[in-house]
């Protein structure tokens, strides 16, 4: 049975003790600080179920819908006691984004028919954005959906499906109509089951030689019209609306603060501490944490308080990513030799998966709106820059 | 531009923004600074009066001693103000590297009448604890029937011509000592060098000098402790002035790439400078917010905690400021290098402070030692 409690009306510190105490009793050991980042829904349901019964697993949800109706700055705590415990990350595009969406723009029918069924684990979705040619610049997106009777016919494919070979359901922007003056008018946001025939997914190995992303590939797809969420054409506005102070976690410290406790393992075991070249760039690497954790209390203050994340807060994204790079960098760096190795690294306190986290930390650049992008955002919302050409 | 970012609930931060604003009116920085530059002088009388008028000389020092009594948050935020207006007269030495170890001073006549005279701007009251390496260099004490003897060599004393007294650290028989030394004492010698920022910069040197026993502030651990304590304290002050400084370079950068036109349009529009202005402004985000936890840890923080974040505030800031001003600089153009633009002087005063009281990697180095040691 789900626990219904006004979880913003404990402090901060209550809030962190009770979460840390519960999940540490009860996220299975052998789960905890996992070598893969994006473990498919199979190997993690254990954990998914146990929050589910907990009525933990949807932190942001309202309580009438099974979550637990975090505000923002409770939810940061829930992010970083997460992170810190090492728990898995579960497949979370329904809690995380279709769920969203549908309570805020669903119908009754879809909230009632999808949100339990996100809880249960039995829908496990995907995010059916990025295409072979739309992928910074998402607006020219060309999947179809052409209408049909009660049905919409989809055509096209999708790349970079983060763990579409382990969901049955797929939140997909599709093209309903062109308009040549204004590209983001004319998309649509569809509810797809992925079990339909014309439907097929295809893994693709990334650098890690792990699957966790694919292609999707949509041939004469029936999809039925009430699997529109919100209006036709008007599907643009809803994919952006659901980022709101989530965008925060994209630079969140958590994972260079793993990496940097691995390296100082590494330089520790190697002996990397006598040598003054590479302490003074550890140095380096070292501050620039710290003040990143200081830029991200500053963000997750302006939450704490009940204000709204501006534009800015894309540069914690750009600070974060690069700084992961930078760690891994140096832990080949301090891997000499070593460093032509697929395998992690054997110390005396443990081993550390150099390579891993280097090839891991190449992606962080790219997604979540590439830091490029980010710094177009930077340069129009915040620096107030004309358009760029 | 954002700045600074600390808990102003009754407003009176934000008062003394504007009163900053408001004397920049009167007394414009970079004009003044061409002033001192050209006249060799190592402080401006006009400027320090009315900063001594304005209250700004005092403001950390306690109210037993007639001072304003107020913290790091009120003398971060007169700093960082003071940076964005390119006001360059020595405060954070003269006031509160001075200030602190005159607080920290054992009661009496002297830190009495040393404070006085700092607050109403008639002493000019100058630390001297460098040796030519930059770190603590005391100079050797000797006790005699008349008072205590001093003879030494101390390096990078700010406003040496115009000191009325020095604070100087010695050291007798392995014990440290700080002292008052008047300026016009027999056997002190000033030798004063131009500085990159328009001032100068000086080396003492002390033969035979003689003060009475009344001289000694502190000595000791508490000497060590007090001169920790101020450097720490002057530091953040400095971090918060790079953090105006830098600030202000890149709104006015902004300001000059929108309106500078090439090939028809305004190069702000070009991505290339876009991104280097994006890449400018969030070096001054991240410098203002390790400049602002600096602040709010030296009320809340534990002792280790408290100087680990100035060490990483003072790194943080000086890099930002000067890969700031050296950036914009190279936007401006030819007129970057022309001496008549004043991007040129944000950045002179920039690399000035940031060799000031340790360089960043000195600065990391320092916390990654402490913090370590700590572990």
């Amino acid at each position: 049975m789900s626990e219904q409690q006004d979880w913003n009306a404990l402090s901060d510190d209550q809030f962190r003790a009770v979460f840390r105490s519960w999940v540490e009793a009860n996220c299975p050991t052998h789960l905890r600080f996992m070598r893969k980042q994006r473990p498919v829904f199979n190997e993690v349901s254990e954990w998914y179920h146990t929050l589910a019964d907990k009525g933990w697993l949807s932190p942001l949800w309202p309580q009438e819908y099974g979550g637990m109706g975090l505000d923002a700055g409770k939810h940061i705590v829930y992010v970083e006691e997460w992170a810190r415990l090492g728990c898995p990350r579960i497949p979370d595009h329904g809690i995380g984004l279709t769920g969203p969406l549908l309570i805020q723009y669903g119908t009754q029918a879809q909230k009632d028919f999808f949100l339990p069924r996100i809880l249960s684990g039995e829908h496990v979705w995907c995010q059916g954005y990025s295409e072979p040619n739309a992928g910074s610049d998402l607006a020219s997106l060309r999947t179809s959906a052409r209408r049909d009777g009660d049905d919409f016919i989809v055509n096209g494919q999708k790349i970079w499906t983060t763990l579409a070979h382990c969901a049955n359901w797929i939140l997909l922007l599709v093209r309903t109509s062109t308009d040549e003056t204004k590209r983001q008018k004319g998309i649509t946001v569809l509810l797809v089951d992925m079990t339909t025939a014309g439907c097929t997914v295809r893994p693709i190995p990334n650098l890690r030689n792990e699957a966790d992303f694919c292609e999707v590939f949509f041939d004469n797809v029936r999809v039925p019209a009430a699997n529109v969420v919100g209006e036709v054409d008007q599907g643009w506005a809803l994919a952006k609306a659901v980022l709101g102070h989530e965008r925060i976690f994209l630079g969140a410290p958590s994972r260079p603060e793993y990496a940097i406790k691995r390296l100082e393992r590494l330089a520790q075991d190697r002996g990397a501490f006598d040598d003054p070249g590479f302490v003074a760039r550890y140095a380096k690497l070292r501050l620039d944490l710290y003040d990143l954790s200081a830029a991200f209390e500053r963000f997750a203050r302006v939450l704490r308080a009940g204000g709204v994340l501006g534009a800015d807060v894309s540069v914690l994204k750009i600070f974060c990513s690069e700084l992961y790079q930078r760690i891994t960098e140096e832990m080949l760096t301090v891997a000499g030799e070593e460093a032509r190795l697929w395998d992690d690294l054997h110390t005396g306190e443990g081993d550390v998966d150099a390579m891993n986290l280097y090839l891991d930390s190449r992606a962080p650049t790219i997604f979540g709106g590439s830091n490029e992008i980010q710094k177009g955002v930077l340069a129009k919302g915040v620096l107030g820059l004309p358009s760029s050409f | 531009m954002t700045g600074l970012i600390l808990n102003d609930d009754d407003g009176d931060l934000a008062l003394l923004r504007d009163s900053v604003a408001g004397f920049a009116q009167r007394h414009d920085g970079p004009a003044t600074l061409r002033a001192r530059r050209a006249s060799g002088d190592d402080l401006d009388r006009a400027s320090w009066a009315a900063m001594a008028e304005a209250g700004w000389l005092g403001v950390m020092l306690p109210e037993e001693l007639g001072g304003a009594g107020l913290g790091h948050a009120e003398q971060s935020i007169l700093c960082e103000a003071l940076g964005q207006a390119l006001i360059t007269e020595p405060l954070a030495q003269l006031s509160v590297l001075s200030g602190a170890l005159i607080a920290a001073a054992e009661p009496g006549a002297e830190p009495q009448r040393l404070a006085e005279g700092l607050m109403s701007g008639a002493a000019i009251v100058a630390p001297a604890w460098q040796g030519a390496d930059g770190s603590t260099g005391p100079i050797v004490a000797r006790s005699t029937p008349n008072g205590i003897t001093l003879s030494g060599r101390i390096s990078y004393v700010s406003a040496a011509k115009s000191a009325t007294d020095f604070l100087v650290l010695a050291e007798e028989n392995g014990q440290a000592l700080l002292l008052s030394v008047p300026a016009i004492s027999n056997g002190l010698k000033v030798a004063a060098h131009a500085t990159l920022d328009g001032s100068q910069l000086a080396t003492l040197t002390l033969e035979q000098v003689t003060v009475p026993t009344q001289a000694v502030l502190s000595r000791a651990d508490a000497a060590n402790a007090a001169l920790e304590q101020a450097i720490a304290a002057a530091r953040l002050a400095i971090s918060a002035e790079l953090v105006g400084i830098g600030t202000r370079a890149i709104e006015d950068t902004i300001a000059y790439t929108k309106e500078r036109v090439q090939f028809g349009r305004p190069i702000a529009g070009f991505q290339v400078v876009q991104h280097r202005l994006v890449d400018m402004w969030a070096d001054a985000e991240f410098a203002a917010a390790s400049v602002s936890h600096a602040v709010e840890m030296q009320d809340e923080g534990e002792s280790l905690e408290r100087d680990l974040a100035v060490l990483a505030a003072k790194a943080r800031a000086g890099d930002a400021a000067v890969t700031i001003t050296r950036r914009a600089l190279h936007l401006y153009g030819a007129m970057g290098f022309t001496d008549d633009c004043d991007i040129g002087l944000y950045m002179k005063r920039a690399v000035a402070l940031n060799a000031t009281l340790g360089q960043p990697e000195t600065l990391r180095l320092q916390f990654v030692a402490r913090e370590r040691a700590a572990a």
